[in-house]
């Protein structure tokens, strides 16, 4: 477990998201990295119960269930801005018994489905954002094996995402920002996760909202 | 040269005489021994026949003493050759009329010549090496040959405690670096060096000497199954520790010092302390993170700068 920046790679001009994500592999190919299988990381919304609301006066929450492929047998439970809790993978069904708290959108639920690769010491996924049953978007994982602390490596990093993302190139992630000197922990790769997904979903709801 | 030798005219007629002498000994002397062979002669009386018979051997006898007195007499004037000649005796091939054919004077006095410039070179030589003896092959050399033995003991025999002292000294030294020390087989020492949250190096000790490094990344596991450090488990991440590892094992050929083992262990260290910009510091000669993939992993022994390692040449 390396430091990760997960980022969102916006749709060539002219292109398909798939074309765009055959362009991007081609150019991390062609770098010299190696294909290693595939990779999932999926996101269910839960909404806090109208019960709940009431009686404690609170604004609903939304809690994110996410799962990784990359650590198969865990399960990540995030509040937006707030703590995330890493579960064993059964913590699903404990959800199914708290329907009385948490109701699951079902029609929120989002993930990213794509290839890895490994590159020396680096792995990149590079993955399709969908949605229900259209793609919405691409995101690119970047992760550096050997390092724990994210601001040691961010310049390290950024230039090898050059090497292939170019201009599109992300900024620090704000999960860096508040890590200091703290060791990088799988948790910090959800949370990027989950604010891209978010990211993604506000992004095609406002034309939708246009329309209507 | 010829005349210190032998004196010419008087000395030359001298050995001629002598030549001479020499000959009628050896005539005289047969004369006698056919005097005894002939024995008596056919006299008439046996009284006569005796009487011949002695006078005939004295007087054969008297001929060989007075030619010995001759040659002895030649002999001292003759005198001996001198023995003071630089070359001794090989100093008579210069007396060879026939120089053309057979030259031996000459490339003798070459083959001196040469012998002396070797020696007084090799001396140069031999003095200019010695000052390079911080290395380790010195100890192979003619001079310090003498002194290995000497050392060796004192250093390899070191006793735990001493040992436990001087990496403790260290261990304060470098605040950012931990150093964990543990004995698992044995008397030889086995550092577990934590440096930072960048690596971790598992150094094994021989007394005070480095025996062998391996490094692997922060976040590996570096004990065995019953809590031992081990250094037999290789890094997962292949790459990067790899390169490191090969880079400190060059640092531990590069710093020794067989008299003095504890410096060679403080230098390693302040070098191996270099990496805590590990992923920080771009190269210093190409001014990247990234060359291949890899982020620059050779430490100058002496700046401590970061450099790739195609870039470091």
């Amino acid at each position: 477990m390396g430091v990760t920046c997960v980022a969102q790679v916006p749709v060539a001009e002219g292109k398909s998201v798939q074309q765009t994500v055959e362009l991007l592999t081609r150019k991390l190919e062609l770098l010299g990295a190696e294909k290693q299988g595939t990779f999932c990381v999926d996101c269910e919304t839960y909404h806090t119960a109208a019960s709940t609301i009431s009686s404690q006066g609170q604004t609903g929450k939304l809690m994110y269930v996410m799962h990784n492929s990359e650590y198969p047998l865990s399960c990540f439970a995030l509040f937006e801005n707030g703590p995330c809790l890493i579960a064993d993978a059964n913590f699903d069904t404990l959800m199914v018994k708290l329907k009385g708290f948490f109701q699951n959108a079902k029609a929120n639920k989002i993930e990213s489905r794509g290839t890895r690769y490994q590159y020396c010491d680096f792995l990149v996924k590079v993955g399709t954002v969908t949605m229900g049953p259209s793609a919405r978007g691409i995101s690119v994982e970047v992760e550096y094996c050997p390092c724990v602390i994210a601001n040691d490596c961010w310049n390290l990093l950024m230039e090898f995402m050059q090497s292939f993302m170019g201009t599109h190139t992300p900024g620090i992630p704000s999960v860096f920002g508040t890590k200091h000197d703290s060791i990088y922990s799988p948790a910090d790769t959800m949370v990027q996760y989950m604010e891209l997904f978010n990211k993604i979903r506000k992004q095609q709801q406002v034309p939708v909202a246009g329309i209507r | 040269m010829a005349e210190g030798v032998l004196s010419p005219g008087v000395n030359l007629e001298a050995f001629s005489q002598a030549i001479a002498a020499i000959q009628a000994l050896r005539s005289s002397v047969t004369r006698v021994f056919d005097c005894l062979k002939d024995g008596m002669r056919n006299k008439e009386t046996l009284e006569g026949r005796e009487k011949g018979f002695v006078a005939a051997f004295q007087e054969s006898l008297h001929s060989v003493s007075r030619d010995l007195g001759e040659l002895e007499r030649l002999s001292n004037l003759v005198g001996k050759p001198s023995e003071n000649h630089p070359l001794h005796n090989s100093g008579l091939l210069s007396l060879d009329p026939v120089q053309d054919k057979t030259p031996l004077y000459s490339q003798l006095l070459q083959a001196y010549k040469w012998s002396n410039k070797l020696q007084y070179h090799a001396g140069l030589a031999s003095g200019l090496l010695n000052q390079q003896s911080l290395k380790r092959s010195a100890n192979q050399m003619g001079v310090s040959a003498k002194r290995r033995p000497k050392a060796q003991p004192t250093t390899l025999v070191l006793p735990p405690q001493y040992v436990d002292d001087v990496i403790n000294r260290i261990d304060r030294m470098f605040p950012e670096m931990s150093i964990q020390l543990s004995r698992p087989n044995g008397t030889s020492a086995m550092l577990l060096v934590t440096l930072g949250k960048v690596l971790k190096v598992i150094v094994v000790m021989r007394s005070l000497f480095i025996d062998r490094t391996i490094v692997k990344g922060y976040n590996e596991n570096v004990y065995t199954e019953d809590g031992k450090v081990g250094y037999c488990i290789s890094s997962n991440i292949k790459f990067y520790f790899y390169l490191v590892t090969d880079h400190a094992t060059t640092a531990l050929l590069h710093y020794q010092l067989p008299q003095m083992p504890d410096v060679v262990v403080r230098s390693f260290m302040t070098w191996l302390r270099s990496y805590i910009k590990l992923f920080q510091a771009p190269c210093q000669r190409c001014g990247k993170f990234l060359q291949d993939g890899l982020p620059p992993t050779w430490r100058d022994f002496r700046t401590l700068e970061a450099f790739h390692d195609t870039c470091r040449q």
